[in-house]
Parts: C-alpha cells; sequence; structure tokens
C-alpha cells in the first residue's frame, strides 16, 4: 500500500511563549484534495512551513510519502510543488528567469509544461515581477508550483489576488492535478474556494485541529443563510418547528432564516408554497465554526 | 561545482550585478584621482609628512611618501577600499540570504530539492566573484588614471594592493553568512557585522600605537592585511585569511541549516 502524501503526528510547534501549532495529526492521501480551513493566524502557514523543513517542529513528526519531513527534506522537496502564501522572487526577475532556474534545480525541462500555464493562466513570463499585479504574480508562483508536474502541491492560500474567471481556471488545474494522482494540500481561509475543490478538510483555529471532516459532512453541519419569498405567508411559521432551522423572521411574503444540517424538511416545506424568490448564502467561517460546534462536534 | 550550486550563485550574480558599478566606479574614480593628482602634489605632501607625530603615521602606516604606490597606500588602500570592500563583502553575502528570506524569494528556491548548505556556500561563491569584479573595476580605474595623468603606478605592485583586500573582505562575507544563522533581518546582519569590521581596525589601530596592547591586534584582520603594494602579497597570509572565510562561510551553513525560517 502506497505511503500517504503527507501524514503528520502530534506536530507541535512552539516559538517561546507563543503558541505556533499544538499535536497537529492528520494525513492526506495521494489523489486526495485536502483542505486546511482557518482564519488568519489559526496556525495553517505554520504547519505548512513545518512540512517543508523551513521551521523546525518543537515535538511529533510529520512524513511524507512515507519520508521524514526533517532528515529527508530534499528528497521530499524533489516530489512536491509549494507556492508560499506571500509569493515573491524579487523585483527585478521575470517569471520565466524564474522558472528556468526552478528547472535546473529539479533537473527537469518544463519549458514546455510552463508555456502551457503561461497562456492557460494568461501570466505575462516576461516582464520582472516587481512590475506585475499582486493577481499576475501569484499567477507565476502557481506556474512555479506545478511546472514540473509534482507528487503533491502545498498551496497556501493560492487564489488571494486571482480575478474571479482565473479562480475558476484555478479550482480545474486543482482537480485535473488531482485526477492523475497528485495530492493536494490546499491552505485557505476562503470557504467557498475549498468547498468547491476539496475532497475532505480539516478545520484549525487557534494552533490546534479541531476537526477534520469529508467535504459533504461539514456543509451538512454548516448554518446556511436563506431568504425567500412566498407568494402567500400563510404557513411560513412552520418553519419554525423544523430541525437545523433557527433565527426565523418573517417580514410580509418574505422570511429569512438559517438552516443546518440536512435541508430536506426546509425544501419540503417550501415545495408547498408559491415560491417567488429564493436565496442561499454560504456560511461564513466563522458560522461554520458555529454549526460544527451546534451539532456537537469535538473540539 | 555542482549544477544547482552554480545556477543559484548565477542568480544571486545576475541580482547584483550593478553593484560591480555603483562600488567599482567611485572606489576607482577615487583612486584614479588619488594617482593622478599625485605627481603635482608630490612636494608639498612629502613635507607635509615630514612633521606629521611618529605615532599617527604609524597608526595609519604612513611610511614616506615619495612615490604614489606610497601614496595610493595612505590614501586608499590603508582604510577607504579595505573598510568599504568589507562592508560590501557583508552586504552581499546578506543579500542572498537575509534579503531572500525578506523578499520571500527563499521560500520558494527551498521548494525545490535543494539544501541550504548549497543555498550558502552559492552565495559565498558569488560574493567572492563580486569582489574580485569590483576590485578588478577599481584597479583598472586607477591604472587608467596613472596612464592618462602620468604618475608612473608600478601596474603588478597596484594590483598585489589591491588583490590583498579581497580575503579581507572575503572574510566579512564569511560573517555575515554566521550571522545570517542567528538573524534573518538584513539590517542586523549587515549593522553587526559592520560594527565588527569597524572594531577590528579601531583594535588593530590601538594596538599600532600602543606597543602595550600591540597583542590585541592578532584578533583583528588588519594585522594580516599588510601593506601589499609595498611589500608585495604575503602568501601565507592571503591563503590563511581565505582558508578563515571559508571556514566562516561553513559554520554560517551549519548555522542556517538548524534555524528556523520563520515567515
Amino acid at each position: 500500500m502506497a505511503s500517504p502524501a503527507i501524514e503528520t503526528e502530534a506536530l507541535t510547534k512552539r516559538y517561546g511563549r507563543h503558541r505556533g501549532i499544538e499535536e497537529v495529526s492528520f494525513a492526506v492521501q495521494p489523489g486526495e484534495v485536502f483542505g486546511f480551513l482557518g482564519p488568519n493566524g489559526a496556525g495553517k502557514t505554520t504547519t505548512i512551513r513545518t512540512l517543508l523543513d523551513l521551521i523546525h517542529p518543537t515535538s511529533g513528526s510529520a512524513r511524507i510519502f512515507g519520508l521524514d519531513s526533517r532528515r529527508e527534506s530534499v528528497a521530499i522537496r524533489a516530489r512536491l510543488g509549494n507556492l508560499p502564501g506571500d509569493f515573491g522572487f524579487g523585483r527585478e526577475t521575470p517569471g520565466r528567469q524564474a522558472v528556468e532556474l526552478l528547472a535546473r534545480l529539479r533537473g527537469v525541462d518544463g519549458s514546455a509544461r510552463a508555456e502551457e500555464l503561461a497562456r492557460r493562466f494568461r501570466a505575462d513570463l516576461d516582464r520582472p515581477l516587481g512590475q506585475l499585479s499582486r493577481g499576475n504574480r501569484q499567477k507565476v508562483g502557481l506556474i512555479l508550483a506545478t511546472f514540473h508536474r509534482p507528487e503533491l502541491l502545498i498551496l497556501d492560500e493560492p487564489t488571494s489576488g486571482l480575478d474571479p474567471l482565473m479562480q475558476e481556471e484555478f479550482l480545474d488545474l486543482v482537480a485535473e492535478e488531482r485526477d492523475r494522482g497528485c495530492a493536494v494540500f490546499l491552505s485557505s481561509h476562503e470557504l467557498d474556494e475549498v468547498q468547491r475543490v476539496c475532497d475532505r478538510v480539516g478545520i484549525v483555529r487557534g494552533g490546534r485541529l479541531i476537526a477534520v471532516e469529508r467535504m459533504v459532512d461539514l456543509l451538512g453541519k454548516a448554518r446556511r443563510r436563506f431568504a425567500v419569498e412566498v407568494a402567500d405567508p400563510a404557513g411560513l411559521e412552520r418553519l419554525r418547528s423544523l430541525p437545523g432551522v433557527a433565527d426565523l423572521e418573517i417580514a410580509g411574503n418574505r422570511a429569512t432564516f438559517g438552516a443546518g444540517g440536512g435541508l430536506d424538511a426546509v425544501v419540503r416545506e417550501l415545495a408547498g408554497h408559491h415560491v417567488v424568490d429564493l436565496e442561499a448564502t454560504h456560511p461564513s467561517l466563522e458560522e461554520v465554526f458555529l454549526g460544527y460546534y451546534d451539532e456537537g462536534g469535538t473540539a | 561545482m555542482s549544477r544547482q550550486i552554480r545556477a543559484l550563485a548565477a542568480l544571486h550574480f545576475f541580482d547584483r550585478r550593478r553593484s560591480v558599478l555603483a562600488w567599482g566606479l567611485p572606489l576607482g574614480l577615487m583612486s584614479a584621482f588619488i594617482v593622478a593628482i599625485f605627481p603635482s602634489v608630490e612636494d608639498s605632501i612629502s613635507k607635509a609628512v615630514e612633521g606629521y607625530p611618529q605615532g599617527l603615521k604609524e597608526a595609519f602606516g604612513i611610511g614616506q611618501l615619495s612615490n604614489v604606490e606610497q601614496y595610493l597606500q595612505a590614501e586608499m588602500l590603508s582604510l577607504i577600499v579595505p573598510l568599504a570592500m568589507g562592508y560590501l563583502g557583508v552586504r552581499a553575502i546578506a543579500s542572498g540570504l537575509t534579503g531572500a528570506a525578506e523578499s520571500g524569494r527563499l521560500d520558494v528556491l527551498l521548494s525545490a530539492p535543494v539544501s541550504r548548505r548549497r543555498l550558502v556556500a552559492a552565495g559565498f561563491l558569488a560574493t567572492a566573484l563580486e569582489l574580485a569584479a569590483v576590485l578588478l573595476v577599481t584597479a583598472l580605474l586607477t591604472g587608467l588614471g596613472s596612464v592618462l595623468s602620468g604618475a608612473g603606478l608600478d601596474a603588478v605592485a597596484a594590483a598585489e594592493g589591491f588583490a590583498s583586500v579581497w580575503p579581507l573582505a572575503l572574510l566579512f562575507a564569511g560573517f555575515g553568512a554566521i550571522a545570517a544563522g542567528f538573524s534573518l533581518r538584513t539590517s542586523v546582519v549587515t549593522g553587526s557585522v559592520a560594527g565588527l569590521l569597524v572594531a577590528m581596525y579601531v583594535v588593530d589601530l590601538v594596538g599600532r600605537l600602543d606597543p602595550d596592547l600591540s597583542g590585541l591586534r592578532y584578533v583583528s584582520v588588519f594585522k594580516y592585511y599588510g601593506n601589499a603594494i609595498e611589500d608585495g602579497i604575503d602568501p601565507l597570509a592571503f591563503a590563511g585569511v581565505t582558508v578563515a572565510a571559508c571556514l566562516l562561510a561553513v559554520l554560517g551553513a551549519w548555522l542556517f541549516e538548524r534555524r528556523d525560517l520563520a515567515g
């Protein structure tokens, strides 16, 4: 059986008296997209930097492809691609030069693939990075992370700065990488981004991994906001008695409410009305946390 | 030399390509000026030096200023060039390590299968080349000043004088590598090593002025720097300081490998 792409066991990093991460344990399998979800400062980047051996764990261990992340870090990095959260490479270096350098360091010829990705993301590889907008620099970072077809992709807040069209393209690329067997570890504080592409998600808060869920299960626990407008408001009050429905407010023909867990009962109830308009809003990260705790998740 | 070290050193040198002219031009023009004016100030300088206190002459290595080589040594090679080049040494290596960390480049480079040891080795190698290139530009401009003014500077002696600065400057690049093992802030690395550079100069100066403190000079690299334009390069001192610089870089690489590269 193949080793997990990533496997951590009680991975802990402390900075003196400051918190980093505490006993983070999880595994990511080859061909899986694993979302690492948490607010800013939760410990996502610390976890990634520990996996990459940029910082050394205080205790615990991390293995990538079965190799020790500290002792065998160079061998590990030959097999992965990484997009740092704050991608930079120097202001004067054009993207193409960065690609050529990384190709030399990796001992590969990835120029054709890099050109293909540059066309796909409409990235300008000829201008110095300092002359590019944040989003366009991020595109170059994505190319550097993926041009050599790694077995593991580590992406820290990958879509920050990308326009919606390029975010779509990026999510397609992640799906393609997964389909060819690449494991993807994607850190984000955007639930929308994570839910669209991840198979499983780990939720990190305060340096601790508080849950690892299948994406579908996590969304089931999240409380979404609904606004529904019906032709006849009679009977809307019945929504209040449905399991998982909270904060119901009715104003004229319009009702707003939050709903967590399964939505089947809500849909059945609304089916008895003539629905004029229906809006569903994705929950924020905090709402996901609240939904998770409401369902009795372990912390 | 490994493919990775060559590639990283080339990148480092590309980043710092302007420094060859930015440092070589002013130092070279200043040296050329010093050489060029020597024929017209020769007499007055000799008389002025005779009136200098003996201690001052010893402290700054001023003997007779009866030829242009001695004048170049006193005006440029005894203080300005070694201090400037020592500072350039630490600036150069810091840009490849702490500067790369600050710009985010280090994270990208260390996503590739590159050991931190190689990263430090490449930075040190590129710094050695940069220092040599700056000294070459300085020496060439100085020679040009001599030719144009007819000062009659001995080219071989001048070349030895400028070449003798190289190991000294490289030593401070080695100290820079060590400092980067403790701090990833360029200002801290350059500031601390520049302080050490000045401290070594002062220690050597004090040791020369006070015979009772002359033993202190052994801890300063300036003791081994000498006066190559007049005495020729001391091969033992040249090799010894170069080896010491390399050993410091090795120690710096060891420290750099063990430190956290915190984001």
